[in-house]
């Protein structure tokens, strides 16, 4: 089964490297990234049928308007969104973070790949929390 | 032979040193509390007035002569019928010049008013106040205590005169000192603001860009390959690897900052089992240098556990990577008994102290740098040697002191280290395995 995966992130580099590390893959259909927790809230409220969510949830922490944590903590208080598996990447993923972000329900908390290997074995990873 | 005039004047000065001798005899009965009674000349021409004394005893009034502090009494109408030679020399007039005197006119003239006052409630119910008398050509700060005598013929008004100059003059020193505390303080609270905008800072805005330096240096020379000379790779190699020393010396530096927040998670910590766990983590290094680890019994201290699991991280690191690439690398981690003597320090509770040590056959250093390698950014030897960023001892060195305990490091070049470290608050628990 292929798995829906929704990438949140601001930065349009590391989404570009999203796209080129996993363009490859046929587990997972990336859809179109969004900047942000709020685009991530209206691109949900966009899909009619829950068949068609995203089976899984990537959030960068560093974001505008509405960071990983905070789209998290609304995630997990939702109850259309609470059941969809959602990690966090951060470039620096501190002990303050993993322990604040498990609190909130991530499935897990990733500090950012440098290489293609890191990020193989970073989206299997978060592949396992589904 | 002397004429009439001559002994007429004669007659004179001896009859006025008479009286001068009683005066003086006058004031010093009065000093040492042997009058009871004053005659005091009228003033203003209104006759002469009669006060008695009754209830100033004799042990009182020698009491009162020798009190550091300024007394008198007033009569009804503000005139000074007693005074200690005290208030005298406080308001530099001569004594027998403040009897009879009109006790505000001592009074500097901004503080009348509020003498007046003083004076008014005085006779109902005792009264405390601060005001200024004039001492000669300087002012005096002083409280007075106003409290209403009733003696068997009339009632007197007692005042205590303190000079508060000393006092006034703390008072002013302290609220300057603390004003500087204050304002030390705040500049304090604002660099440790700075400090944690700094380290927020570090943590995410400056390692973002580091981190693409090396996503896209590595992307160019595993992707761009053939194009690409073996000149080109290797300047490649070293953008990627100053990125990453970059972001070392980031992490290091964030983890050195946050060691001044209070962590104040105290618990019995186990050092056998942080080193074990950190000796698991070293595995790979241990195996391929086929280094040699000896452990002997260690024991269980109070401290904070992730804390001091780093200072033997760092150590442990150091006595793996300051070797010499022919020498099999051998560590020896032990505790001791603490001798303060040998450490020129005395304490009483020496048995409460223990000394772990971590010895190891590197490189080592010049015994002249055993302090100084403590310091942050200290590096004894190049970085084409021996990687780091110079901040693990420091790291170390603050740990232990958070922990009330010393770090003591000797060394000799080229036989191998010592790392002493003494820590309060021991329980020695044997190794059940010996």
């Amino acid at each position: 089964m292929v798995r829906k995966v929704i990438l949140v992130e601001d930065d349009p580099d590391d989404r570009d490297l999203f796209i080129a590390f996993y363009a490859h893959r046929t587990d997972i259909k990336i859809l179109p990234s969004v900047g942000n927790g709020v685009e991530l809230i209206s691109f949900l409220e966009s899909i009619e049928a829950d068949e068609n969510l995203p089976h899984l949830i990537i959030l960068d922490q560093n974001m505008p308007l509405m960071n990983g944590k905070q789209t998290l903590d609304y995630l997990k208080s939702n109850s259309r969104y609470s059941k969809i598996p959602a990690v966090v990447y951060s470039t620096y993923a501190d002990t303050r973070l993993v322990l604040d972000c498990k609190k909130l329900g991530a499935g897990l908390v990733a500090s950012k790949p440098i290489d293609d290997e890191g990020y193989q074995k970073m989206m299997d990873d978060f592949l396992k929390v589904i | 032979m002397r004429t009439d005039s001559e002994n007429d004047l004669l007659a004179e000065i001896r009859r006025l040193q008479s009286q001068l001798d009683e005066a003086n005899d006058t004031l010093d009965a009065i000093r040492t509390g042997q009058v009871d009674a004053l005659v005091v000349n009228g003033h203003n021409g209104h006759g002469h007035t009669l006060f008695t004394l009754k209830t100033a005893d004799h042990a009182y009034r020698i009491f009162i002569e020798q009190m550091t502090e300024g007394a008198v009494t007033l009569n009804s109408s503000g005139l000074i019928i007693y005074s200690n030679s005290q208030f005298a020399s406080m308001v530099k007039v001569p004594l027998s010049n403040v009897l009879a005197e009109d006790f505000s006119t001592f009074v500097t003239d901004d503080c009348k008013e509020t003498f007046d006052r003083y004076f008014h409630t005085g006779w109902k119910e005792s009264v405390k106040g601060e005001l200024s008398i004039r001492s000669g050509d300087l002012i005096v700060p002083v409280l007075l205590s106003l409290y209403k005598l009733e003696l068997e013929e009339e009632v007197a008004l007692s005042i205590i005169v303190t000079d508060l100059s000393s006092q006034k003059e703390t008072e002013r020193e302290l609220t300057l000192k603390n004003q500087q505390l204050e304002s030390l303080n705040q500049a304090l609270i604002n660099s440790n603001h700075d400090l944690q905008q700094f380290a927020s800072v570090a943590s995410h805005d400056l390692q973002e860009p580091l981190r693409k330096i090396q996503v896209f240096s590595k992307f160019l020379k595993d992707r761009s390959t053939p194009e690409l000379s073996e000149q080109s790779k290797f300047y490649i190699e070293k953008i990627f690897s100053s990125a990453q020393r970059m972001r070392v010396l980031i992490i290091d530096i964030l983890n050195y900052s946050r060691l001044s927040k209070d962590d104040d998670n105290i618990e019995s910590v186990s050092l056998r089992n942080i080193i074990d766990e950190i000796l698991e983590d070293f595995d790979l290094k241990i195996s391929e240098r086929n280094a040699r680890i000896e452990i002997g019994d260690l024991p269980v201290v109070e401290g904070n556990a992730g804390q001091l699991r780093q200072v033997f991280y760092n150590l442990i690191i150091n006595a793996l990577k300051f070797v010499s690439p022919d020498r099999t690398p051998h560590i020896v981690i032990s505790a001791k008994p603490v001798n303060f003597r040998e450490l020129g320090i005395s304490l009483t509770n020496e048995s409460e102290y223990c000394c772990i040590s971590v010895v190891d056959n590197g490189i080592g250093f010049d015994e002249k740098f055993a302090t100084s390698i403590f310091n942050l950014f200290e590096k004894l030897n190049p970085k084409s040697t021996f990687e780091g960023s110079g901040i693990g001892l420091a790291i170390a060195k603050k740990i232990v002191d958070k922990h009330h305990g010393l770090i003591i490091a000797k060394s000799e070049k080229g036989i191998g280290s010592e790392f002493n470290i003494v820590l309060p608050h021991c329980h020695v628990k044997r190794n059940p395995n010996g």
